[in-house]
């Protein structure tokens, strides 16, 4: 298995679970889910990489943890995004689209 | 709910905790991912298996996040401990705002404790424990001619035992000599009187001194014929030369003699067991081993010697002891009974400080001690007035550890910040310390508050703070169950609260008879010095020293004719009864030599040694010394006229036990070719020092001994120094090159003889002063409480018919009880260790009743005072508001 540059991965998928937490509280699946559904399958993230990033984000104080229940009354881990979280997906978010501004700028005169 | 989260949040997880967190998080996301996978038309186990492949790695998953989240915990933890921290500190600082007068008498207490302790500690520290300031400090080592009859084991050596000593020994790769040197010198403003030592090249080898500028003595610049040179100490060089850098070559006039200067010692440099020496000049022995009748009987050489790497101090003092008992083998005349002593350095130049030191450092401990048991009762008290806050904290979830940590943050800060006004206390203390004890510090200069005091002071107030801290901080933890159920009524608790605080106050009313009685022992011991005769009257009298310099002073005539002069102008000032001179006068010591009396049998070993000093016609009558029999020094005696000697009246007793020995002839020195001396007067005996005994002497006129100075004795009618400008007049009109230098009262002298007892006395005063307030304080805050806490108790005795009389004795008995305790301790305690003060004391017996009953009588009274108020306060206690309030 070759892997992309990790520190674009890592990047990517945080970016990725902050602004789905930023539409309200959910469980690692549920980010899952959303994030495959939103981008209707073209970006799959690896389940693993997924966990692994939302316990570097929880370890950054930019989401917070909780036990809650979920849909069908199982006892689940909320995710919610932090005051610093926000912050952090206002930042990355700014610098994403200014790097896709470049990369269209040099890709629409084709 | 502005912050429910603080108590709502996860305590922090221990990690197996963690790792099934973990395991239910996942499970939870294959579950689902797995029910998912079925709904789209997959086997339960096709689906699971599907769930687990597309994951990704799972096992690396599990321990990437469990080090995310130990690393979490880490970091919560800290924060919230940093936070928890602060909202210590921010609750402290409220309790304190609150109750100011609490925060004041504690920080006052513990800054006077801690303050005094690392004053003393700094003394300590510069003088007991620094290095002193030679080159190899632990190597260098003091040796003493000794006496083994006499049992003197610091005195000098003589010239022929010293070179014979430094040629046989193995021990030291330098042993050098010095004797007392100093001179006059002379330049362009008023003469100046320097101390000052002559050494030869050895002794700064010893020492191991870098000089500041220049160098010091080289082998071969001792011996006579070379050009004389000199080193400057730097404190001379900076007063009497102005600092001038170019000094290094030029000549300066010392005594009339033009020295060539070669160095200048540095600044933290001090001449061991001779610190007030400045200048230092070659010492040339070959005059003295030239001369037979005093190589080995005349004593006047210390010696400094460099350890060998890996010789002791005993081994180097055993072997010079060797070589000693071969010279006394050799020179049964010269040497019988003599030996040598060594000592380290260190001890040498502290030794007579640190006992002194030792128990003001102890004394200090105990006021400390006693300032940390007030504030603990102080706290114990509060932790009362504030269960219910407790309780309150306890009920909204703090644990026990939280609230001792909580009111252990407050005592930590109370004692921090009470250590830092006590080191600005211990500061400014220092400063007066060094002040006050002055010369008599051997290198004071080396107290200063260094990195190590300063360290000091912080332990020491971290150490207090725990130790005040912890008790009270138990005991309110532990009653916070108690506070929960029940309103603060007699509880159990409080009177085991009540039973500590007695038990804390009869512990300082121990401590503190303590001090009072150290400090008893040590007034009375000043007080029996100051008290005491010393066979001459030291009232009105002047003394100041004259030292003769230049060529034109070499004869014997010369001097005399200036002394004649000299007494004659000076008795003529108005206000003046009588003038005389002396060698020495008897508070300064005084010189030894051999007695020889005509017609008895040479002894078989040495000579008997007696005091010697040469005197002027009218010094007993200026001194106030009376004569018992025969007559005094008068004008026939001259310098050509039959030699005359005056004795002590001890030493007539001593040596002509049965017979008259006026008429007797004697011989004083060791040249057997003097001619003998008649006795023709006997004086009342004299004491040595502020604290020595009489010794039998030998007084000669001076115009028969010519010592080319004096120190002169003045008796006047008025303020004796208000004498001073027209003694220096009369001086400068008869030569100007000649200063009159140490001009002192007499009583100046004798005070400044005891200060070195003063200080400790002072101090050890001031402390128990200190520990009897703090003791009263306490006694006051236990009875105070004890009142507050019996009121209702009070109220029911008064309704069923007691006196007031009654209340106020029970309030008084039970401070009574305690004072009684800790006054029995105390004494008991004292009793014990009285005998680490002996060395300080004169006259009286560490035991010493009188002391015992002053103090036990003083500490009553001050006890009886402090219960006073609360007394009164409990006799005024109205039974009807009494039995309402509950």
């Amino acid at each position: 298995m070759t892997k992309p540059p990790i520190d674009l991965l890592q990047g990517t998928v945080d970016v990725l679970i902050l602004r789905t937490l930023a539409w309200e509280p959910m469980h690692g699946y549920g980010v899952a889910r959303f994030i495959r559904q939103r981008t209707e399958g073209v970006l799959t993230i690896e389940s693993a990489a997924l966990y692994q990033a939302l316990h570097r984000l929880e370890r950054k104080k930019w989401i917070r943890a909780e036990w809650g229940l979920s849909e069908n009354n199982r006892r689940a881990k909320y995710y919610s995004l932090t005051a610093d979280g926000r912050k952090q997906l206002r930042e990355e978010a700014a610098t994403w689209r200014s790097y896709a501004e470049a990369v269209f700028k040099v890709l629409e005169p084709v | 709910m502005a912050r429910p989260r603080r108590y709502l949040r996860f305590p922090w997880r221990s990690s197996s905790r963690l790792r099934a967190d973990l395991e239910e998080e996942l499970r939870f996301y294959f579950d689902m991912r797995t029910r998912e996978l079925v709904e789209q038309g997959m086997s339960d186990a096709d689906a699971r298996r599907e769930a687990v492949r597309e994951f990704g790695d799972v096992e690396y998953t599990k321990r990437y996040c469990l080090a995310e989240d130990a690393m979490s915990r880490r970091e919560e933890r800290r924060t919230d401990y940093v936070a928890e921290l602060r909202q210590d500190m921010m609750h402290s600082w409220r309790t304190f705002r609150r109750s100011p007068g609490f925060a004041v008498i504690a920080l006052l207490t513990l800054a006077l404790g801690i303050g005094a302790n690392t004053a003393i500690f700094s003394v300590v520290n510069g003088l007991l424990l620094r290095d002193l300031p030679f080159g190899e400090p632990d190597r260098v080592v003091r040796v003493w001619g000794a006496h083994k009859d006499s049992g003197v084991d610091r005195s000098q050596i003589s010239a022929g035992d010293f070179i014979d000593l430094r040629t046989r020994q193995r021990s030291f790769t330098a042993l050098g000599a010095f004797a007392w040197g100093g001179g006059t010198y002379i330049g362009t403003g008023d003469p100046v009187r320097l101390s000052g030592a002559r050494v030869d090249a050895n002794v700064f080898r010893a020492l191991g001194v870098r000089p500041y500028l220049g160098r010091t003595f080289v082998a071969g610049e001792d011996s006579s014929g070379v050009n004389p040179t000199i080193v400057l100490g730097f404190g001379a060089w900076r007063r009497v030369f102005g600092g001038d850098s170019s000094i290094v070559g030029k000549t300066v006039n010392i005594s009339g003699r033009a020295n060539t200067v070669i160095g200048v010692l540095p600044p933290t440099f001090f001449f061991p067991t001779m610190a007030e020496a400045e200048i230092f000049t070659p010492l040339d022995l070959t005059p003295l081993l030239r001369d037979v009748n005093r190589s080995r009987k005349f004593h006047n050489l210390g010696a400094i010697g460099l350890l060998r790497p890996g010789v002791t101090v005993a081994q180097a003092g055993a072997e010079l002891k060797g070589i000693a008992a071969q010279l006394e083998r050799d020179f049964p005349q010269s040497n019988s009974n003599m030996t040598v002593a060594t000592m380290g350095m260190r001890d040498a130049v502290v030794g007579d400080t640190r006992p002194a030191l030792l128990v003001l450092l102890g004394a200090s401990l105990l006021v400390l001690l006693i300032a940390c048991a007030n504030v603990a009762g102080m706290l114990l008290s509060r932790a009362v007035s504030r269960r219910q806050e407790l309780a309150v904290r306890a009920a909204l979830g703090a644990g026990r550890a939280r609230l001792v940590r909580q009111m252990m943050t407050e005592s930590l800060i109370l004692a921090m910040a009470g250590g830092a006004i006590g080191l600005a206390v211990a500061l400014w203390g220092t400063h007066a310390l060094v002040a006050s004890a002055g010369d008599r510090l051997p290198a004071a200069s080396q107290v200063t508050a260094d990195a190590t005091v300063l360290l000091t002071a912080l332990a020491v107030s971290i150490a207090s703070g725990v130790v005040f801290g912890l008790v009270p901080a138990l005991a309110a933890s532990r009653g916070i169950q108690l506070a929960l159920k029940e309103s603060g009524r007699g509880t159990s608790s409080g009177v085991s609260r009540h039973r500590m605080r007695t038990a804390l106050v009869t512990g300082q009313l121990a401590l503190a008879v303590m001090l009072l009685v150290g400090a008893g022992l040590l007034v009375r011991s000043l007080v029996g010095l100051q008290k005491r005769d010393l066979g001459y009257s030291i009232e009105s009298t002047l003394t100041f020293e004259l030292i003769l310099a230049g060529d034109r002073y070499d004869s014997g005539a010369a001097q005399d004719q200036f002394f004649d002069a000299l007494y004659a102008r000076l008795e003529a000032l108005p206000g003046v009864v009588a003038v005389g001179g002396s060698g020495n006068i008897p508070l300064r010591g005084g010189a030894s030599a051999s007695l020889a009396i005509d017609g008895r049998p040479q002894p078989e070993g040495r000579l008997p040694e007696v005091g010697y000093q040469p005197v002027s016609d009218n010094l007993f009558k200026a001194m106030g010394v009376p004569l018992k029999r025969g007559r005094t020094f008068g004008p026939q005696d001259r310098q050509d006229s039959p030699p005359v000697v005056i004795l002590s009246e001890s030493a007539a007793r001593a040596y002509w036990p049965n017979g008259d020995p006026i008429g007797a002839r004697v011989r004083l020195g060791p040249n057997p070719n003097d001619p003998w001396m008649t006795v023709v007067g006997i004086v009342g005996d004299v004491r040595i020092g502020v604290d020595g005994e009489s010794r039998p002497t030998a007084y000669v006129s001076g115009r028969q001994d010519h010592w080319g100075g004096m120190a002169i004795v003045m008796r006047t009618t008025s303020e004796p120094t208000s004498l001073l400008p027209a003694v220096r007049r009369e001086v400068r009109a008869l030569d100007r090159t000649i200063p009159v230098s140490d001009a002192y009262s007499m009583k100046q002298v004798r005070t400044q003889g005891l200060t070195d007892r003063r200080l400790p006395m002072q101090l050890m005063a001031a402390f128990a002063l200190l520990a009897l307030v703090l003791a009263a304080v306490g006694v006051y805050g236990v009875m105070a409480y004890s009142v507050a806490a019996r009121t209702r108790e009070i109220g029911v005795r008064v309704a069923l018919g007691a006196q007031p009389r009654n209340v106020f004795g029970m309030v008084v008995r039970q401070g009574m009880g305690a004072a009684a305790a800790g006054l029995t301790l105390g004494l008991l305690g004292a009793a014990a260790l009285g005998r680490v003060l002996t060395s300080l004391l004169y006259g009286v017996k560490p035991t010493d009743v009188f002391t015992f009953v002053g103090v036990a009588g003083v500490l009553l009274a001050v006890v009886l005072a402090a219960c006073l108020v609360p007394a009164r306060r409990a006799v005024r206690v109205d039974p009807l508001e009494a039995l309402r309030s509950e």
